[in-house]
């Protein structure tokens, strides 16, 4: 899962890159981009974390 | 006679000034001039102008050989009122046959303004690098007594392991292809920058020229830039040992920290500072002046604090941090007073960190350091009381440590919008980030289960991209560096004042820091924590780290508590 995380942090960013190719209104960037940081956070807030606190050293 | 005589003189001499001011705004708005604003094609004489603004006087070497100067005598009897001192006389001389020359006026007129650039930049630098002392006892005194030694040792030797990376390599990552910079009398030979095209545009990736500091780069303002670059670099990187102090292995945090000051910070740093893609944002895209980061709250502090967030991820929490059903302990610092000493010396070296981010004090708008200065004091002054003001109200108490980093993070926030917006948008971003760095260790403790020693991922992290976002949204677009910001003529301006595309260049700074910054620094981290190992042992962690690891204690004669038993 925490190969999974890091993809998925990583995605977040390079759609956010790509969105001055993809459009050129500003309101589309800017939607493309929020989405973007939002995958981002998932990548590392709902996966990467989670993963990791599976094996927490205070759940032992 | 003699009175014909020095009305003369003075006439001269005024008209020396003159000739010397207008030179000096000529040069000025050469610099200045935006690159679509040319002038009109064919502007007609004025047809009664009069004769005498017509043909404006020349003056000549001639001239200026009248111009008095203190006599011998008169110097050597001493100059207590300080008006004999810094004349025509103290003009280096070109050719000493010749005497005082145009020419020799021109040069210290030039020499003075890269000169008072030069020092500003320097003196600010040394600032900043005393920003390191702060760092370091503020980390100290909020870990526990059996690990200063330990917390000390990685904040003084981040310092140099941080350095060495980046004179080897990173600050030619960084600014190797930035180019010739105006305050500075021109970095020409940082002129090589290495880019792909994407979707028809140049995207900058890293800089080529610098490595250690040879070649052509043996240059003065070369070293001024790397001087006052390395030391912004090195606060970054010490940002990681205040979330990861008090289980870090300290040849871990070694291999670690030079890998960052190496290609991690570099990279970013090229890309919003070093004429890389993010800069080139609003002249290849349209959006607003590019990606604008005025200090750093984004290069330096979210470097810092999303590579801090890795690590907490990565290396896991102290023992007895969390109880078994994942509610936090406390774990007290050993030392409040060093821990607030640390953020007031902090809070002085940021005066280096933002005014000094103009790298000069003399032309191309750069009297703005005062508003930059004073910016950066009331944005602080904002954080702390709003943190304050915030723990007092939910806990009963007015919390020393989260007011001090309080402090911290308004100071954090205000770091790359300090040199676009206004006062009162000052306050409101230190207002804003007091609360927020209050909330975000609250985040990050009770729900990401995360143990930050010193909550540097909700200083430097959080605010820090709070900081990056406000520029997006307060910069009042009264700023003027030289007409122009990464290269697009006019002013950084925000959504508020108009500017909805500097807010989407800005947020994709933000997409980059926790998507790309974020994931290298996991990755690098990870491979390390595989091959190395990250963490001291259970035992040693138990112990204190200060006499495994460093062989020595940090106090020797202080009689050391038992390790509490935490609740479970």
């Amino acid at each position: 899962m925490a190969l999974v995380g890091i993809v998925v942090t990583f995605a977040g960013f390079v759609l956010a890159a790509a969105s001055v190719g993809i459009t050129s209104s500003t309101t589309g960037r800017l939607g493309m981009v929020v989405v973007g940081i939002v995958v981002s956070l998932i990548g590392i807030l709902g996966v990467l974390n989670p993963a990791y606190q599976k094996n927490a050293v205070w759940k032992k | 006679m003699e009175i014909k005589e020095t009305m003369r003189i003075m006439k001269k001499v005024l008209l020396a000034f003159s000739f010397i001011w207008c030179l000096t705004l000529a040069g000025v708005a050469h610099a200045q001039a935006p690159a679509a604003a040319p002038e009109p094609a064919a502007a007609p004489p004025p047809a009664a102008a009069p004769a005498a603004a017509a043909a404006p006087m020349m003056i000549t070497d001639a001239d200026i050989k009248g111009v008095a100067v203190p006599k011998p005598e008169e110097k050597a009897a001493g100059d207590p009122a300080g008006t004999i001192t810094g004349t025509a006389a103290d003009i280096p001389v070109g050719d000493a046959k010749k005497g005082l020359a145009i020419s020799d006026v021109v040069s210290a007129v030039g020499q003075n303004l890269i000169a008072t650039n030069f020092v500003w930049t320097l003196v600010t630098g040394f600032l900043v690098m005393f920003m390191q002392a702060g760092f370091a006892i503020v980390e100290t005194g909020l870990a526990r007594a059996k690990n200063s030694n330990h917390t000390m040792m990685m904040n003084f030797m981040v310092y140099g392991v941080g350095m060495l990376a980046y004179w080897i390599i990173g600050f030619a990552i960084q600014e190797g292809g930035v180019g010739a910079g105006a305050n500075l009398g021109g970095t020409a030979p940082l002129s090589s920058e290495y880019a792909i095209t994407l979707f028809g545009k140049s995207w900058g990736l890293f800089g080529q020229k610098g490595v250690m500091l040879g070649g052509a780069t043996y240059d003065v303002g070369v070293m001024v830039m790397f001087l006052f670059q390395m030391v912004f670099m090195d606060t970054a990187l010490t940002i990681v040992t205040g979330t990861a102090a008090e289980r870090w292995k300290y040849s871990a945090f070694i291999i670690s920290s030079f890998i960052m000051g190496a290609f991690t910070y570099p990279l970013f740093a090229n890309w919003a500072w070093g004429g890389g893609w993010l800069a080139t944002l609003g002249g290849s895209y349209g959006l607003g002046h590019g990606y604008a980061d005025f200090a750093g709250s984004g290069v330096v502090h979210s470097v810092g604090g999303v590579t801090a967030l890795a690590m907490a991820i990565l290396i896991g929490p102290r023992i007895g941090k969390f109880r078994r059903d994942g509610t936090p302990n406390a774990i007290p610092g050993h030392d409040i007073v060093i821990v607030l000493l640390g953020c007031f010396i902090l809070a002085f070296g940021w005066f280096g960190f933002n005014p000094g981010s103009t790298l000069g004090a003399a032309a191309n708008g750069n009297l703005r350091i005062s508003s930059v200065a004073v910016n950066t004091m009331l944005a602080g002054m904002a954080g702390s009381f709003s943190a304050m003001y915030y723990m007092w109200l939910r806990y009963g108490k007015p919390d020393a440590s989260m007011t001090g980093n309080g402090l911290l993070a308004g100071l954090v926030a205000i770091t790359a919008p300090s040199g676009f917006v206004n006062p009162m948008a000052s306050v409101i971003i230190g207002l804003v980030a007091g609360v927020l760095c209050a909330l975000s260790v609250e985040f990050v403790e009770r729900k990401l289960k995360l143990d930050d020693v010193v909550g540097a991922i909700s200083v430097h992290g959080t605010n820090g991209i709070w900081g990056v976002i406000s520029v997006g949204l307060f910069a009042d677009g009264k700023s003027n560096y030289g007409g122009a910001w990464n290269g697009v003529a006019g002013s950084v301006t925000g959504l508020f004042y108009g500017d909805m595309g500097q807010l989407v260049a800005q947020l994709i700074g933000v997409a980059t820091l926790i998507g790309f910054v974020f994931t290298f620094s996991f990755v690098i981290n990870m491979i390390l924590e595989a091959v190395w190992g990250q963490r001291v042992t259970a035992k040693v962690e138990l112990e204190g780290l200060d006499i495994p690891e460093m062989g020595a204690y940090g106090y020797p004669e202080f009689v050391l508590k038992p390790e509490p038993v935490y609740e479970k």
